[in-house]
């Protein structure tokens, strides 16, 4: 597996800021993962991403693309990149396939962007005007524009942000299946749901530092208690009882209530990736 | 197609949806009635005014509105992830306004033609137009750069006609001095007006339209090299 992006001790400040509001972060993207760069606002998550695809170029430290300094990269870098914003990006006055017909006319590859509308429900809404969108059909169309070059990688900021469940799910599925045929994604999100179905690997985003990097998995076994939760009918009462995870199939106490038939629910000590983030970082991401 | 065609193709498109063009066509014909009321000494003294006007104010608003409305529904920010380059764009965009200078020039020529019969050198004015419509353009994207939203780029604008365009609607009147043409060159509005009067009236003062043409051309270069193309990005990003 090759190395998409490598990050350097990267660091950046807005012209008008008084410091940097990315403080020498180091990280890896690899070829085929979902990456996922979590934190509040303000915490520098759009800013790395806007360097990532050369909106921003000012920066200090070094970044490369697949072994190429990303400075050097010409307009061809944007032929293999999709780049889904999370404010809505499309002409209000024309219709959804006058829009994206017109920005998929500038790539050399590119996706069918029938198939692409109807996966996400927008195929029969195509002669709308975008302007007559509702707010979740212009985050979809959006997902649609960034997919529409077939890209080799994809940044999404707060993919499913303002979706039904629903449609929620069809966006995940669909990024899901990028990845396994290959794709890379650099998601940027503070919404803690997405990231536990869809990362491979998180990075908590705090300040313009990067805190800790890990797998989600890793992150809830090193956070989460080792222990199980039963909650068990009781005298017409819930009652619950916490017992050890290590050495349960030994522990006497547990199966005795296993056996009685009362428990209403069992669960582990597995923690949430939002209780997580807070224990990491000591910031709320509301 | 090559992306500049497309990008052109897409502004004039836009031109049409957003009712910029039709609105261009609606001044136009109120200028037609006006020259219609109009004798013909009046007309010739007028008609560089309506032309002038046209590429000089609506040219800058132009741009000012595309721009800000661009960056109010995020558009600017995806045109910035196009396999496109930044002089790509920038150019489409001052194709597109100078569109407009051009429709007016030649509504306006035809209205002279067809109301008073009057000619002129069409090849001429159609060059003096794009140059000065070129000028008119990079001050209207300085104007969008440094303005915070369309209300105060109009502000911006309203500054620029002021210092700039009111001495040489001064001048065409006679309250200016004749004896003060050179040091009102300096005005990209007074060379614009002075290139168009010119074409329109057959009247060249060789070394002032020269001049004139010249120096649109240097400013032009200059605004977009210095101004315009450094700060386009990061105002598109900036959103």
């Amino acid at each position: 597996m090759g190395v998409t992006f490598n990050v350097e001790n990267l660091c950046y400040k807005y012209p008008s800021a008084k410091e940097d509001t990315i403080k020498g972060i180091t990280f890896d993207v690899h070829e085929g993962e979902i990456f996922g760069l979590l934190g509040p606002s303000g915490a520098g998550k759009s800013t790395t991403q806007k360097i990532l695809i050369k909106l921003l170029e000012d920066y200090r430290g070094s970044i490369s693309y697949f072994g190429n300094d990303l400075k050097s990269m010409g307009n061809s870098f944007y032929e293999e990149i999709g780049v889904g914003f999370e404010v809505p990006v499309h002409f209000s006055k024309l219709t959804a396939l006058e829009n994206m017909k017109f920005f998929s006319g500038f790539y050399k590859k590119t996706a069918d962007i029938q198939e692409l509308m109807e996966r996400v429900g927008l195929w029969e809404y195509r002669d709308v005007k975008v302007g007559e969108y509702s707010k979740g059909m212009k985050v979809r169309l959006n997902f649609v524009r960034a997919m529409l070059n077939n890209p080799r990688v994809l940044f999404l900021d707060e993919v499913t942000n303002g979706l039904d469940p629903r449609n929620a799910r069809i966006i995940k599925e669909i990024i899901a299946e990028y990845r396994s045929k290959g794709g890379t994604v650099f998601l940027t999100t503070h919404l803690m749901n997405d990231v536990e179905q869809l990362c491979d690997r998180v990075a908590f985003c705090i300040n313009g530092r990067l805190i800790e990097i890990s797998s989600p998995r890793d992150l809830k076994l090193k956070y989460g208690k080792r222990e199980v939760k039963v909650e068990y009918r009781e005298n017409a009462t819930i009652a619950s009882a916490v017992f050890p995870l290590d050495g349960i199939g030994f522990n006497d106490e547990f199966h005795k209530l296993l056996k009685s038939g009362k428990i209403e629910t069992i669960h582990s000590g597995e923690t949430s990736m939002e209780e997580i983030f807070i224990i990491v970082t000591g910031v709320d991401l509301k | 197609m090559s992306n500049l065609r497309k990008l052109i193709a897409g502004e004039l498109k836009r031109m049409v949806k957003y009712k910029i063009l039709p609105v261009s066509l609606v001044t136009s014909i109120i200028w037609i009635v006006l020259l219609l009321f109009l004798s013909e000494e009046e007309a010739r003294a007028t008609a560089p005014l309506l032309i002038f006007t046209d590429v000089a104010v609506m040219s800058v608003l132009l741009i000012g509105a595309s721009h800000h409305l661009e960056k109010q529904e995020g558009t600017m920010r995806t045109m910035m992830v196009l396999p496109v380059s930044q002089g790509q764009i920038l150019a489409a965009k001052t194709i597109a306004s100078m569109t407009l200078a051009v429709e007016s020039a030649v509504i306006t020529s035809a209205a002279m033609f067809f109301i008073h019969g009057v000619t002129f050198n069409y090849v001429l004015l159609f060059l003096f137009v794009v140059i000065a419509g070129a000028t008119h353009a990079a001050i209207g994207f300085i104007l969008s750069l440094v303005s915070r939203d369309f209300t105060s780029m109009l502000g911006l604008l309203m500054g620029y006609i002021v210092i700039f365009t009111a001495p040489s609607v001064l001048f065409h009147f006679g309250v200016i001095n004749e004896k003060y043409e050179w040091l009102l060159m300096i005005s990209p509005s007074h060379s614009a007006s002075n290139l168009i009067t010119s074409a329109v009236s057959g009247e060249y003062r060789i070394a002032m339209t020269a001049a004139g043409c010249l120096y649109l051309m240097l400013l032009t270069a200059g605004l977009f090299k210095y101004a315009v193309y450094p700060g386009f990005k990061g105002n598109a990003v900036r959103g």
